[in-house]
């Protein structure tokens, strides 16, 4: 047994060997040129070959905006092929770079982390494939596009209705989402600069945009704070959990996402008000970006998704 | 693997030896016949990079598991020391100096455990479980849970190289898997300290009757377990240019499983280094050739967790007959 | 009842292990079986209790043919196998260990304690034996064990009984309470398969003797019309010269002393010394505190207080790295729980303990160490294909010949050898008394524990006796006899 180990071992110093004359010998370095830029080359719809990665598929908010790209893509015959980062950066790199092996034409992410993405975008960079980024932004290397929403808008308009139906000066809570994910720090940006001065915000705690921990949280929040009129839920699971949590007692709860869950408990009532986000408008935009890019025509570096304020009463 | 020539061929007893060297030669001819990219230089390339994380874990992994025990608490060191380099990075230390650090709080990390499960004489999957959560939740409060990242990181060569860089067309932490190979393989099976692990894992009661120094050993092996983790940690950190809070979490299955894979009983005892490094390429091999072929991530963790099933069974097979 | 096996051959792959046995056993009839470890014994008993199926042959019971379907068929036909090591389990009671899986049940579907407890207070009347059916079985003493698996048996109307070694692990006492049951049963028409290597005790309860070698039956005696001599000699194929081989010894300095040696509340003042070419038996019963000695003077368990000198120079002890340091072995009785790694090679098995010796600069010279294992091998003539075999794969004897080559590699001074040749058939027996006569007479200290009192008397060159953890008496071999040794096992006084 020892044997087997001793040859394994060096056959693979004589692969790794191998591998160094294949390469061609080099200087140490980090990463590779930068590629200059090149002349788009055109392609019809259908010879597009999109790759896509999302940060988790297990939030019915991308499992949206998968269907976006996807319908789309079938109208057009275009193909797309999507994975799923289970919400691990580095996962998400290696679906990257995999992509990059299978050369597709263009490459949709939506970021797990927009510092940990970076890396991962220089690398398609460098072999010359265009990234769309979705939802999310990248703090470094070249995007074709991001398509978002303005989340710090998203925040001000749930503040602004949440004043509205809790009066001035009530107490209200926060339920933030993952700790330093962008869209909690932006939404709670926006919000908390929207209500300064004119609601108490007596608590903020993560329930990490999770429909469970939104119902524990909330729970623990009543049992300090039983007196709150208002919650303001950086996403629509974590309002689901928390309406969950308050049954009877008249407590607002105003949130962001637009999740057909979240959408249908503000139809009976159960959610006040939603600052509704189109996950599939999204995946429908990222895609027509690349459409638009693939036919010479300039696209914009920021594609704003639309949002709207959806309210029981509206609903109704 | 020719020494044994002089024997008649036996099927069961060679597939005992090479299952998994013959398993991940099989999968790669079948990746690669479905799709060509997949023999090529910079995929291959790719892939080394791929695994190479978990590789070095899973080192680790192995001699914990040797001994019978189980180290769940890997991926939360990887987290913790990640960050507590990136911190000091980001406060004007040099990154070499950071990493070593941080590789030292690893080992800092894995000592704890050890501690507690020599002397303590708790059972490893209660402390590593109770560990794993104190080392995740030190993870959140030192980063707050925001990512660590800034220019003192990006801009630094040193600090970049280590995840990202290449040298002569190689990934930087490929290197970094084969030297933690050579070295781990060289303590496993040349050394004392190794024949002395397995020693644990046959028997401890033996063990300590023979004079084995049953606890020393059991603490330096969760010390070798913790320092593993926080080299990938620096990786994994250099990688991403960033320290995530949630970095790592459930990386520990993933070593274990290439540990399983390669032909280690958890019952301890035996195993081999080679098997492992062989159990980590199965994994990376089926994660990078189902991305190629273009599975979906949900049929993929159907497939991943089946092809563990078949390697366990098989082991098991051979191992009544 | 009679059950006859005819012509029962049975072989593993190219290993023929019985071959066309034939062997019988009545009602009311105490019959020994006989032979040496892979003589065909246990085979033949798997067969019988349909635990394995044979080639060919037949088992008949009553004049009728029996074919079983499996293990449970044949405690149907009241057939019952007490093995060596018992299966029980520890952490459950007496009556759950009595009733497991055959659980008492009421109308509706509950356990029914009151007649499981009737029912099994019942049995161990007839019996003779008082145990609390609600002590967890663990706590019981290994002949409490024993009865209970005794009582079990009986419960399903047992026709036949089995005992595999039933003394193995018993005292004196124990035996003899053993032995009156083995007679109760007798009376009321149970035959008794009794396996044993204890020749005193075959001659004592047996009726007739079968013995196995090879794979065949050899010989088939009444039991009061033949000797040890003529049973060892068809045992093993050959004459034994003489059972115990002579001692010559030339003693030299002292090798170790202990003076006042206590550990609270299992062994008090315990104080003694042992010379350079000595073989020193420690005689007792079970938990006197014999082994418990050892233990502690090998860093094994901890002690209160108390002073050790090696080669006259006092030495601390706190665990058995630092035992071995001091140039001490130690072999403990039970070999597979703490002797051997079963599943590690039996050359890991013997360098285990000597791996610092072949450490250099950190890396193992597995040259040197190999040749040292193959040289051990041989010198201990260690049966096996060669050193990368598993221990699991050897036989006792050999089994034991490993844990003594772990000990003799480290060139150990002072030998402790706790029950050297429990469980060892008869040839592989005479092979460790030659080795510990040969370490001897190279200066080597030797500690032996027995309880065998015949191999006490027989192989040793000074007694000394332990008793409720004290020692009660010190006597030269040369005038011991086996009351002498008894008396001072059970707390009684010689009279000079």
């Amino acid at each position: 047994m020892k044997k087997n180990s001793k040859k394994f071992l060096t056959s693979l110093t004589v692969l790794t060997a191998g591998l160094f004359l294949l390469t061609g010998c080099g200087n140490a370095t980090v990463g590779k040129k930068n590629s200059n830029d090149t002349k788009v080359t055109k392609k019809a719809k259908k010879d597009i070959k999109v790759g896509m990665s999302l940060s988790t598929l297990s939030n019915p908010f991308f499992v949206n905006l998968k269907q976006g790209v996807d319908e789309t893509a079938k109208k057009n015959d275009t193909k797309v092929q999507t994975f799923d980062a289970q919400n691990d950066s580095a996962k998400q790199n290696n679906q990257i770079s995999d992509l990059v092996t299978k050369k597709v034409d263009v490459i949709i992410i939506n970021p797990v982390d927009s510092d940990a993405i970076v890396p991962a975008i220089k690398k398609a960079n460098d072999a010359g494939i265009p990234v769309v980024a979705c939802d999310r932004g990248s703090n470094g290397g070249k995007l074709l596009t991001t398509v978002a929403s303005d989340n710090v808008l998203a925040g001000k308009m749930a503040g602004q209705y949440l004043e509205k139906i809790v009066g001035k000066d009530a107490k209200v809570a926060e339920l933030e989402g993952t700790p330093g994910a962008d869209a909690a720090v932006q939404r709670g940006k926006g919000f908390e600069k929207e209500v300064k001065g004119k609601l108490d915000v007596v608590t903020k705690q993560s329930a990490n945009f999770d429909r469970a921990k939104g119902l524990s949280v909330m729970q623990n929040i009543l049992q300090a704070h039983g007196d709150i009129k208002g919650i303001f839920a950086q996403n629509d699971e974590m309002a689901l959990g928390a309406a969950k949590a308050i049954k009877n007692k008249d407590i607002k709860i105003v949130s962001v996402d637009g999740t057909p869950d979240g959408l249908a408990a503000v139809k009976n009532g159960t959610i006040d008000g939603i600052v509704a986000q189109e996950p599939k408008q999204e995946g429908k935009l990222a895609l027509q970006a690349i459409y638009d890019y693939f036919s010479g025509k300039k696209i914009d570096k920021n594609i704003k998704s639309p949002i709207k304020l959806v309210t029981s009463k509206e609903a109704k | 693997m020719s020494s044994e020539t002089k024997q008649p061929f036996n099927l069961g007893q060679f597939y005992t030896k090479m299952g998994p060297l013959v398993a991940l030669i099989g999968l790669v001819v079948i990746v690669s016949i479905l799709n060509t990219s997949f023999l090529t230089i910079p995929n291959l390339m790719n892939l080394l990079q791929q695994v190479s994380i978990n590789a070095l874990i899973a080192f680790g992994m192995q001699f914990v598991i040797l001994t019978g025990g189980i180290d769940l608490s890997v991926g939360a060191i990887l987290a913790l020391s990640g960050a507590i380099s990136a911190k000091l990075i980001l406060n004007g230390i040099s990154p070499i100096l950071a990493f070593i650090i941080g590789v030292i709080f690893g080992a800092v990390f894995g000592a704890v455990n050890g501690f507690l499960i020599a002397y303590g004489k708790a059972a490893p999957f209660i402390v590593t479980l109770a560990t794993m959560s104190i080392f995740r939740g030190m993870t959140y409060v030192l980063t707050n849970g925001n990512p660590i990242t800034g220019p003192k990181m990006n801009d630094s060569f040193s600090f970049q190289f280590i995840g990202q860089g290449y040298l002569f067309g190689v990934p930087f932490q490929v290197y970094l898997m084969l030297i933690a190979y050579i070295i781990f393989y060289i303590l496993m099976h040349k050394t004392a300290f190794g024949r002395r692990t397995f020693a644990i894992g046959g028997n401890q009661k033996a063990a300590f009757v023979a004079g084995v120094k049953v606890n020393h050993i059991l603490i330096w092996i969760y010390v070798v377990a913790g320092l593993l983790a926080a080299v990938a940690g620096m990786v994994l950190t250099s990688q991403l240019s960033s320290a995530q809070p949630d970095a790592g979490s459930g990386y520990e299955m993933d070593a274990i499983a290439a540990v399983v894979l390669g032909g280690t009983s958890l019952a301890g005892g035996t195993g081999k280094i080679s098997g492992t490094l062989i159990g980590a390429l199965i994994i990376g091999v089926l994660n990078n050739g189902m991305n190629l072929l273009g599975i979906s991530s949900f049929y993929q963790q159907i497939v991943k967790g089946i092809v563990i099933l078949i390697a366990v069974l098989l082991d098991r097979k051979q191992a009544k007959n | 009842m009679k059950i006859e096996l005819k012509g029962i051959s049975k072989s593993f792959d190219q290993n023929h292990v019985l071959k066309d046995v034939n062997f019988s056993i009545n009602g009311g009839q105490v019959k020994a079986l006989m032979g040496e470890n892979g003589a065909g014994k246990s085979t033949l008993m798997n067969i019988l209790t349909g635990l394995l199926t044979a080639d060919s042959g037949k088992i008949i019971v009553d004049g009728q043919e029996l074919t079983y379907k499996n293990a449970f068929d044949a405690e149907q036909h009241g057939i019952s196998f007490i093995h060596q090591e018992m299966n029980n389990f520890a952490e459950m009671t007496v009556i759950e260990n009595m009733f497991l899986n055959k659980e008492l049940k009421t109308k509706f579907g509950m356990l029914d304690d009151k007649s499981m407890i009737a029912k099994a207070t019942q049995t161990l009347e007839q019996l003779d034996a008082n145990i609390d059916l609600t002590t967890k079985i663990g706590d019981l003493s290994v002949g409490n064990q024993q009865i209970i698996e005794i009582a079990k048996s009986l419960m399903n109307d047992t026709k036949i009984l089995i005992m595999d070694e039933p003394s193995a692990a018993l005292t004196e006492t124990e035996i003899d309470k053993m032995f009156t049951i083995i007679r109760k049963l007798k009376q009321q028409g149970v035959g008794i398969i009794y396996i044993s290597h204890r020749m005193q005790e075959i001659f004592e309860i047996t009726d007739e003797i079968t013995v196995m070698r090879d794979g065949l039956t050899v010989a088939n005696y009444k039991t009061a019309e033949t000797n040890i001599h003529q049973i060892v000699k068809d045992m093993v194929g050959r004459d034994l010269a003489d059972f115990y081989p002579e001692r010559q010894p030339h003693y030299g300095k002292t090798r170790l002393k202990i003076a006042n040696f206590t550990s609270n509340g299992v062994f008090q003042d315990i104080s003694f010394s042992v010379k350079e070419g000595e073989l020193l038996a420690f005689s007792g019963l079970m938990g006197s505190g014999r082994t418990e000695i050892m233990r502690a003077l090998f860093g094994i368990d901890h002690y209160d207080t108390g002073t050790i000198w090696v080669n006259n120079k006092e030495v601390k002890i706190y665990n058995p790295s630092d035992a071995i340091k001091h140039g001490i072995g130690f072999l403990t009785e039970n070999r597979k729980e703490e002797g051997l790694i079963l599943d590690a090679a039996i050359a890991d098995n013997i360098g285990l303990p000597s791996l610092n010796e072949f450490s250099k600069h950190g890396l193992l010279d597995q040259k040197n160490e190999n040749t040292f294992i193959d040289l051990l091998i041989k010198r201990l003539t260690i049966k096996t294909v060669d050193r990368t075999a598993t221990a699991r794969s050897l036989s006792g004897g050999n089994q034991q010949k490993v844990v003594l080559a772990k000990w003799v590699g480290t060139g150990s001074q002072i030998l402790i050898l706790d029950e050297p040749t429990r469980g060892v058939d008869v040839g592989a027996k005479r092979e460790i008394y030659d080795l510990m006569n040969e370490l001897t007479d190279r200066g080597v200290a030797i500690i032996m524990i027995s309880s065998d009192l015949q191999e006490v008397i027989g192989f040793s060159d000074r007694i000394i006796v332990v008793y409720e953890g004290q020692i009660t008496g010190e006597i030269l071999t040369s005038v011991a006899t086996q009351e002498k040794v008894m008396t001072l096992a059970t707390g009684g006084k010689l009279d000079e």
